[in-house]
């Protein structure tokens, strides 16, 4: 009861959850260590942050066409166009559009009239090398999660990459401060899988799109998916319960300083900036179920290679 | 005999201009997708990396190469997917430039923010027929993003842009959601409207 209590508060407080590698996309900031480059990186919106409360909602799921009609639909254009692979039509339903609506307004003020200003005070006290730094610690934190669902998607190079990323970073790495494991000399990569991309690759299917506040775009499988990350976050354990918010509050604000600007450029490039995201999210959430399989280093420059830079499977 | 030494001098000259207009008409070499972006993409770096430019005359220099990178009209088929076919003629030539502005106001704005990234070019993967996708990161200090450009073969046989996966998300496929959606409830000449509103908010 106490925990659970605990879990909802601590949403509440939250912004950007981010059981996983890459920071969530809660209100709307991408991932702290996602980039922030020339292009606004969508992704970074859509990573998913799940809550409890839907986690009842999680056997409801199938692929049901969106009640949006998104995307769905054949290209027969009269001039010959090929049709877009099937794959790439990725749609998900959206019964709950009005609370989901009224939720992205929501998170979308929250990150303008709170978390931005704050982050912006952050950044300017703090420079940018040491918020890299403790957005790296972070992430060498959360090398359980990513570790046990390497695990989970039998994925034993993966695991045991992340095994060794965590004993060389917690230690060569200064506590994770810095990320020797991951440079070009070693390139021993994060391995960026998360308890819904296993629910994924299991089979179950996203099922429809749920806006949480603060949380940002999830799904009953991604909801429930964050929820078995919040067990294997070591920061979820800190006692008392408002040490444990405090931490996930200012991770929050360090990831947030790091990618000031991409929430705004991705609204700016959207004619319906909900749809956008709820796309985005969709997309990527679907490649990274898809591609699941040891990330290592790509072979730059092989012109003709056919082989997809990610995707050694189990 | 002199005859003959005549026939083979006009014959070899046929031949020699011959070979002179094929090899003027064709490089020796298609280029492969990947040389096509990577030159491209490195001319986009040159001018961001300029100093000396002002920033009207970088977006000006900007705006000529995405004409040579991109396909704005297929671009714009991959993202109105089937409705396409709900735009006249006349709507289409409209929408092409609208949708090239939106893009170019976001994204210039974006692009003219950073230089310091490197890029690194690392595969092309077939995705059908003459379409190849050319796999690339961006790498900043401290992060990396991948980013794909799909391109095709244009009637000129050159390898033109229609989309950019950024992160895994389709640019084409999520501006497709939003039309989509947009069409479902209204008319292509209010998508225009939508376009222009949007347009005309970027400038001001």
């Amino acid at each position: 009861m106490m925990r659970l209590l605990r879990a909802l508060v601590l949403f509440a407080l939250l912004l950007t959850g981010c059981a996983h590698g890459l920071p969530a996309a809660s209100a709307p900031g991408p991932p702290s260590e996602a980039p922030v480059t020339a292009v606004a990186s969508y992704a970074q919106i859509a990573q998913p942050e799940p809550l409890p409360l839907a986690a009842q909602e999680g056997g409801a799921a199938g692929t049901a066409e969106g009640a949006a009609d998104e995307g769905a639909g054949e290209d027969d254009f009269d001039d010959g166009m090929e049709e877009v692979p099937a794959a790439e039509q990725v749609t998900i339903a959206d019964p709950w559009e009005p609370f989901n609506r009224a939720m992205f307004t929501f998170n979308d003020r929250l990150y303008f009239w709170v978390l931005k200003p704050v982050a912006e005070g952050y950044s300017a006290v703090v420079p940018e090398p040491a918020r890299v730094s403790v957005g790296n610690f972070f992430s060498n934190l959360r090398s359980p999660i990513r570790f046990v669902n390497c695990l989970l998607q039998a994925q034993f190079i993966g695991a045991a990459t992340e095994l060794f990323r965590f004993m060389l970073n917690s230690t060569i790495g200064l506590a994770g401060l810095f990320d020797p494991a991951g440079g070009e000399e070693i390139g021993l990569l994060r391995q960026d899988e998360d308890f819904g991309q296993t629910l994924g690759s299991y089979g179950v299917g996203q099922g429809f799109y749920i806006v949480w506040p603060f949380l940002g775009p999830s799904s009953p499988r991604d909801t429930l998916g964050m929820i078995g990350d919040y067990f294997s976050y070591p920061i979820s354990y800190l006692d008392p319960w408002y040490a444990w918010l405090a931490v996930r509050g200012y991770q929050a604000v360090n990831d947030t300083s790091l990618q000031i600007g991409d929430y705004e450029a991705i609204k700016e490039a959207a004619l319906d900036p909900y749809i956008s995201i709820r796309n985005a999210y969709i997309q990527y959430r679907q490649k990274k179920v898809e591609e699941r399989g040891t990330i290592g280093k790509p072979k730059p420059d092989v012109p003709g290679a056919g082989t997809p830079a990610r995707g050694v499977g189990p | 005999m002199k005859r003959t030494t005549k026939t083979t001098k006009i014959r070899s000259a046929i031949a020699v201009s011959l070979l002179a207009l094929v090899l003027g008409a064709v490089p020796a070499r298609a280029a492969t997708p990947l040389e096509t972006v990577r030159a491209e993409v490195n001319k986009v770096l040159e001018v961001l990396r300029n100093k000396s430019l002002k920033e009207e005359v970088k977006r000006e220099k900007l705006r000529a190469l995405y004409g040579e990178m991109f396909d704005q009209e297929e671009l714009s088929k991959w993202s109105l997917g089937r409705n396409w076919n709900k735009l006249s003629e006349s709507q289409r030539r409209e929408f092409l430039p609208l949708f090239q502005q939106v893009l170019e106001k976001t994204y210039g704005d974006r692009i003219l923010a950073y230089s310091d990234e490197r890029i690194v070019f690392d595969k092309e993967v077939p995705i059908s027929g003459n379409r190849v996708e050319v796999q690339t990161r961006a790498i900043t200090k401290s992060k990396e993003i991948p980013m794909h450009y799909r391109v095709f073969k244009d009637k000129s046989g050159k390898w033109k842009c229609y989309d950019v996966v950024v992160e895994n998300v389709s640019l084409v496929m999520n501006y497709r959601s939003q039309f989509n959606e947009i069409l479902a409830k209204n008319d292509a000449e209010e998508l225009l409207n939508i376009l222009r509103k949007k347009v005309k908010d970027q400038k001001s």
